[in-house]
């Protein structure tokens, strides 16, 4: 292993430092480039390359971390045109260029409003409404002359510096605005922030449960995807001279933005600006060549459409996963690898903490929720005592999942009460419930896919500060503490490798180290033994154990009731909604209800409802 | 007294019209869970076809339907089985960017065979009305609303009566449970798709005499449709029918007792306000996800 | 310190000189196969015009028509005797009616392909954007549409619209025609209603100041917006309140969508004024019915009957090269050409823009179109034509000299009928 990995440090700083040169080059190259040539033509060319990269770069950020996908971020340019033209005509004496910051602005005020309107929805409806968005906009500036000009639009004066610097203005302020963005995305990559967007991005109710507030984390990418576009689009606006609704507010400006990332590669670094710097010159180049906008079109959405359907993941990341493939060869495959962590099986006393007569640590009192006309919990009431691995069993559909739901905060209850030592916990959001000690798994893992394994369990926050969100993605500290839980799952030497590519079994352990990275008080195991095989099973019953005797609270869903019966107490029985009884394994196996309600005839209804 | 009624029969006339267009993309949206982009485009392009048809073989385009129907069907067939099969599985903004691509293609595509210029098909009675005391009934509205409520109901008795329409509707309903009854959800996804894009032949027919048109109009046409089948709640029949027909009266009562220009926004002002107090729609079961 | 800093610049030149070579040689260089003149009287190295044109998009209708203008202007001059006895390409981009398309294409045509002129483009809202770029490297830009008052308060030096009038002032003649009326004739009530759009909006609006002016009472008045595609409720709003007089500012489909309209309704004004759409001819009498056409006002800028100086053989060429009767922006471009070609020959040199403009800005042309004449910021100062549907095509009223047809159709014969 050490061997290998060193070869492969080694090929990838040499790769880093030949993509460090390459990048210098660039930025020299494009530095220079007015200055070599007067021709117009390229400027031009490269003036418009800048913009699509900004919009690209920018709209990466909601739509390539974040993970929604907004057709309507091209309203954003026009706003900035507008912002900057408007204020323009009121101080003829001044460079429009000197507006510019406050199109930047104007942008992130409007974004962070709407974004906290669209940010409530997602997929189609999210979709949906970045459209309408955009037309809004449109009509809004149509239908108000007094401040727009409506469809007469805005017309701002000409440059007025000399003929020699031609557009070097235009051209230097787009460069620096597009290494602004890059860097912004650069930077945002390797924040907290940056994590908890990927984190929403690949599954957003778990991120929520791991304490990343998703409200401010998606409305502020929201907001930091506009902010350029908004400068950008108050240059665009000065070096167009005029701008009128229809031209900034064209849905066909998303479209070539969706498309540069696609091409590029959602959510990497360098997709975006790639996919802008092909398909601008493309278009220029084919406009020339080709007789019409006709071709145009054929060719962005076909091209487009050939991307999705053959290049989803875009240039960047094919090309990587080509090259890890090809470095990767020969090397065994690590899944199904045998884990590190020998079996302890320790003599061990029944935990003298968890007395039935505990302290009650978690109490839900009279919890409600319906599906349409299903009651999939009907008023459920009980208590996990403080210190105890307390089994929540029931029959398929007698609503084990939606308490559980309900209590972490993924679903709101329609009536009913949560406490979580003493405090009601049922109106809070569920990152504000695990900053309150409260850490949950999922029946079916929820790791975030595309992350790496030390990073997912890095990813949980325990309190929420704006501070914490600009620092580093992996602390020192984290890392270390990441790593000790790691160990403690016996996951360590898997901490690099992609979450994905783990069994399912592995990804239940790194699942418990990241909630364990939370330091709960409270730990709801949805299903912990579920699909994985017996020597594991047994192992986590260990683990459970061992956490158990260091203070922490369990509150365990479980089908495999050997597994109940050998690890809970007490036991805590649901049927059709509701806790029928709670008591030691004994006691339940001796109550006749709890026969009744395992052979009931009427629960496959209810296990529709729960699926659903 | 008289303007409002007559503004409302107006509305609802067109809202008629409005209800089949929208029709396919709901059944795509509820089998498939793809938003078809393209639904504009295809829409516009039967009116093209018709427009030949009737130029060409002076056919009466609303008899053209018996041609632009399969024609639609087998396009939307080579759609599914070229394009959007293989994302089956993948992320639905994927489906919206590809089928907004493929609307771009088409867009380009009938620029090249007819024109960028606006057509307008122009039976003999397309500017004549019925009239009913002060009222009247544009002959081309009602015929046209006329037949879009045989094709509605010919779709409707083919989803509830038929074996390969319950098929449709149980995989729209539950995918799973229908896979288990031995259907087949890929053949199916691929017939709705098909069925859906089938509906635009008949519309696309009854829009070219009502409304002049142009390659570029359809996005217009998509975000309306899109306001109607988010109104009625995506994926529903009826509510695809009960959201045109109260959409076409709001654009209608708006443009006379608001103002016109402020009509293209009632498409869009429907779907911020039902996406965001009522996310199902009015029909519809719940399409927003929250996070509590 | 400028002198110097340019001086670095032509050094910088050279080191960049590897760079450009990639890219040049990356997009073809470009410009050697022009075709070469030779035939007629002309000889040497053609002079190069540039011009970028909406082929596609929404304005691709009168962009084709602006391209056939210019190609027939070509023809005429090549069969000729050329521009200063060189022959004369006309070099066209397609901007797909896309604004900064329209700014990549001029500064095209001004660096990449180096031309010696340039002709403008169609619609005020390509013209704006695209005026500027010729304005910034002080070329001069005559458009054969770009009416939009707005375009005009830039106070631009090269910038020259090659119409008679600009857009408030298009209706004049109607609102004479029709304040002059007898009494008993005369309209007293008048819709106004126009599409949202910078050309449109203003003649209706000039319109309406003037026939308010004169007595003439506004019972509706509304703007549309461009995509509107349904006219049921605005031409029933329209026939409930009994209008004597409608005028509407429509381009194309919006006019056609609105006469549909009202003959559903039946509704019939007894005049009834639109522009542009009923100056284009068949598609016009297609869409609306050839029969309910007659009566129609519209204003225009040119017809094939006026007798204006190389008019007929415009006609006639246009006929020989593309087959049908010219449209009306067929010959505003060959109008903006004629002007362009004017002052270059009383200059007698392309090098110098600022005399063509200074030309210009100090004398008549004569242009198919008529006589035209600009103000110091490029307005025209005639006025427009106004012209009538009557029987299968329509005719010029107004002016009287130059009227095509004695008879006004007065009022408007009942629709629907």
């Amino acid at each position: 292993m050490s061997a290998a990995g060193s070869t492969t440090r080694r090929v990838d700083r040499r790769l880093a430092r030949a993509r460090g040169a390459v990048l210098v080059g660039a930025v020299v190259a494009l530095l220079l480039l007015p200055v070599a040539s007067d021709d117009l033509f390229y400027q031009n060319m490269a003036i418009l390359t800048f913009l699509l990269a900004i919009m690209a770069s920018s709209w990466n950020i909601i739509s390539g971390y974040t993970g929604y996908v907004s057709l309507g971020q091209s309203a954003f340019l026009g706003i900035g045109a507008y912002t900057t033209a408007l204020i323009a005509l009121r101080f003829p004496d001044v460079t429009p260029f000197a507006f510019v910051p406050v199109a930047g602005l104007a942008s992130a005020v409007i974004a962070a409003a709407v974004g906290v309107v669209l940010m409530r929805t997602r997929d189609h409806s999210f979709v949906i409404l970045t459209i309408a968005f955009l037309f809004v906009t449109q009509i809004v500036v149509l239908n108000w002359p007094a401040l727009t000009h409506g469809s007469s639009g805005v017309t701002l004066p000409l440059p007025r510096w000399d003929l020699d610097f031609q557009n070097w203005p235009f051209y230097y302020s787009l460069l620096i605005l597009m290494l602004a963005t890059i860097a912004l995305s650069w930077w945002i990559r390797r924040t907290k922030f940056g994590m908890g967007l990927f984190a929403i991005r690949d599954d957003e109710d778990k991120a929520a449960t791991v304490g990343i507030n998703t409200s401010i984390y998606k409305v502020l990418s929201f907001v930091a995807s506009a902010v350029f576009i908004g400068m950008a689009g108050g240059v665009f606006a000065y070096y167009l001279t005029f701008i009128e609704p229809r031209g900034m507010f064209d849905i066909v400006i998303s479209v070539q933005v969706v498309l540069a990332v696609v091409l590029g590669g959602r959510g990497t670094l360098w997709g975006p600006v790639l996919g802008a710097f092909m398909i601008e010159p493309l278009f220029e180049l084919t406009n020339t060549e080709l007789p019409g906008g006709n071709w145009r079109l054929v060719l962005s959405g076909g091209l487009m459409a050939v991307v999705v359907l053959f290049l989803p993941r875009g240039i960047i990341p094919s090309l990587t996963s080509l090259g890890r493939a090809r470095r990767e060869r020969g090397k065994a495959a690590l899944v199904g690898a045998r884990l590190e962590r020998p079996v302890r099986v320790r003599e061990r006393a029944r935990t003298p903490a968890s007395s039935p007569d505990g302290r009650p640590i978690l109490e839900v009192k009279g919890l409600r929720k319906s599906f349409g006309g299903l009651e999939a919990v009907a008023g459920a009431s009980f208590a996990v005592p403080e210190g105890s691995i307390c089994g929540l069993i029931g029959p398929n559909g007698s609503g084990k999942t939606t308490t559980f739901n309900l209590i972490g905060g993924t679903m709101s209850a329609d009536a009913g009460e949560v406490l979580l030592d003493g405090r009601r916990i049922d109106r809070l959001r569920p990152w504000e419930r695990a900053y309150l000690g409260l850490g949950r798994t999922f029946q079916i893992t929820r790791l975030f896919r595309q992350m790496s394994v030390l990073e997912n369990v890095v990813a949980p926050l325990r309190t929420f500060s704006w501070r914490q969100m600009t620092a580093s993605a992996v602390g020192g500290t984290e890392a270390r503490r990441a790593d000790e839980l790691l160990d403690f799952v016996g996951m360590r030497r898997f901490r690099d490798h992609p979450a994905d590519e783990l069994s399912f079994g592995q990804q239940k352990l790194v699942e418990l180290a990241q909630i364990l990275m939370l330091d709960p008080k409270v730990i709801l195991l949805d299903e912990p033994a579920g699909g994985i095989n017996p020597t594991l099973i047994e192992e986590i019953a260990e683990m459970i154990r061992e956490l158990n005797s260091a203070g922490k609270t369990f509150l365990i869903v479980e089908h495999n009731l050997p597994m109940v019966l050998g690890l809970c107490d007490p036991l805590l029985v649901l049927a059709r909604g509701a806790c029928i009884c709670t008591g030691t394994p004994r006691e339940i196996q001796a109550n006749p209800l709890v026969l009744d309600a395992y052979l009931g005839e009427d629960y496959a209804a209810e296990e529709e409802v729960e699926t659903a | 007294m008289e303007q409002l009624v007559q503004t409302i029969a107006l509305g609802l006339l067109v809202g008629g019209i409005l209800a089949l267009a929208a029709s396919g993309l709901t059944l795509i949206f509820g089998v498939m869970d793809v938003v078809n982009v393209a639904h504009g485009a295809l829409l516009i392009l039967a009116a093209f076809l018709t427009w030949t048809v009737w130029r060409e073989a002076d056919l009466d385009p609303l008899l053209t339907v018996v041609l632009t129907t399969p024609v639609m069907f087998a396009v939307g067939g080579v759609l599914y089985f070229a394009a959007l099969r293989r994302l089956r599985g993948t992320s639905p903004s994927m489906t919206v960017i590809l089928t907004f691509a493929i609307a771009i293609v088409i867009e380009g595509v009938m620029g090249f065979v007819w024109g960028n210029t606006s057509h307008a098909v122009t039976p003999e009675y397309f500017t004549k009305s019925f009239r009913v005391g002060g009222l009247f009934f544009p002959k081309g509205q009602v015929f046209g609303a006329l037949l879009a409520i045989a094709m509605l109901a010919i779709l409707y008795v083919f989803l509830t009566r038929t074996w390969l329409g319950r098929a449709i509707r149980a995989a729209s309903e539950n995918p799973q449970a229908a896979q288990l009854t031995g259907i087949n959800i890929a053949m199916v996804a691929g017939l709705a798709f098909a069925i859906g894009v089938a509906t635009t032949g008949a519309g696309g027919s009854i829009i070219s005499v009502l409304f002049t048109f142009a390659p570029g109009s359809h996005v217009q046409w998509i975000s309306r449709l899109l306001g109607i089948i988010v109104l009625g709640g995506m994926g529903s029949l009826p509510g695809a029918v009960i959201g045109a027909l109260l959409l076409g009266t709001a654009e209608s009562l708006a443009s006379v007792y608001i103002s016109i220009r402020w009509a293209t926004a009632v498409p869009f002002i429907v779907i911020f306000a039902v996406l965001l107090l009522r996310p199902q729609g009015i029909m519809g079961t719940r399409l927003r996800e929250d996070v509590a | 310190m400028l002198q110097t800093f340019f001086m670095r610049r032509k050094l910088l030149l050279v080191a960049g000189g590897l760079a450009l070579a990639m890219l040049a040689a990356a997009c073809g260089g470009g410009d050697e196969d022009a075709p070469s003149g030779g035939q007629g009287g002309t000889s040497g190295e053609p002079i190069r015009i540039g011009t970028s044109l909406p082929l596609t998009g929404d304005f691709s209708e009168p962009g084709k028509a602006a391209e056939q203008g210019y190609k027939v202007w070509e023809k005429l001059l090549n069969d000729g005797d050329g521009l200063l006895g060189r022959p004369v390409e006309i070099v066209v981009r397609d901007d797909a009616s896309q604004q900064n398309l329209a700014v990549t294409d001029y500064t095209n045509l001004i660096s990449q392909e180096r031309v010696d002129l340039l002709l403008g483009t169609f619609s005020s809202l390509l013209n704006l954007p695209a005026s500027a770029v010729a304005e910034r490297n002080q070329m001069v830009y005559v458009c054969p549409a770009c009416g939009a008052p707005e375009i005009f308060e830039r106070g631009f030096e090269f910038y020259f619209f090659s119409q008679q009038a600009t857009a408030d002032n298009q209706g004049n003649l109607y609102a004479e025609y029709v304040t002059g009326l007898p009494d008993d004739e005369r309209p007293k009530t008048a819709a106004y209603v126009t599409q949202d759009d910078p050309f449109t909006a203003p003649v209706i609006g000039g319109l309406q100041e003037k026939l308010e002016a004169a007595g003439i009472e506004t019972v509706f008045s509304e703007i549309y917006p461009p995509d509107t595609r349904n006219f049921d409720t605005i031409a029933n709003s329209i026939a409930s309140r009994k209008p004597d007089l409608v005028a509407q500012g429509s381009i194309f489909e919006d006019g056609v969508g609105l006469v549909r309209s009202f003959i559903k309704a039946g509704f019939s004004p007894s005049s009834f004024f639109q522009t542009t759409a009923p100056s284009l001819g068949e598609q016009y009498a297609e869409g609306v019915g050839a029969e309910n056409t007659e009566g129609v006002f519209f204003a225009i800028s040119w017809d094939e009957n006026l007798e204006t100086p190389v008019n007929a053989e415009f006609v006639e060429t246009h006929r020989e090269m593309f087959g049908g009767d010219p449209a009306e922006d067929a010959a505003d471009a060959f109008a903006s050409a004629q002007v362009l070609q004017a002052a270059v020959e009383a200059v007698g040199d392309i090098e110098d823009q600022e005399a063509l403009a200074d030309y210009l800005h100090e004398n008549e042309v004569e242009t198919i179109l008529g006589t035209l004449q600009w103000d110091e910021a490029g307005r025209p100062q005639s006025e427009f034509l106004l012209a009538q549907w009557q029987g299968d095509g329509f005719e010029i009223v107004r002016p009287e000299e130059i009227a095509t047809s004695e008879e006004i159709v007065h009022p408007k014969p009942e629709w629907g009928r």
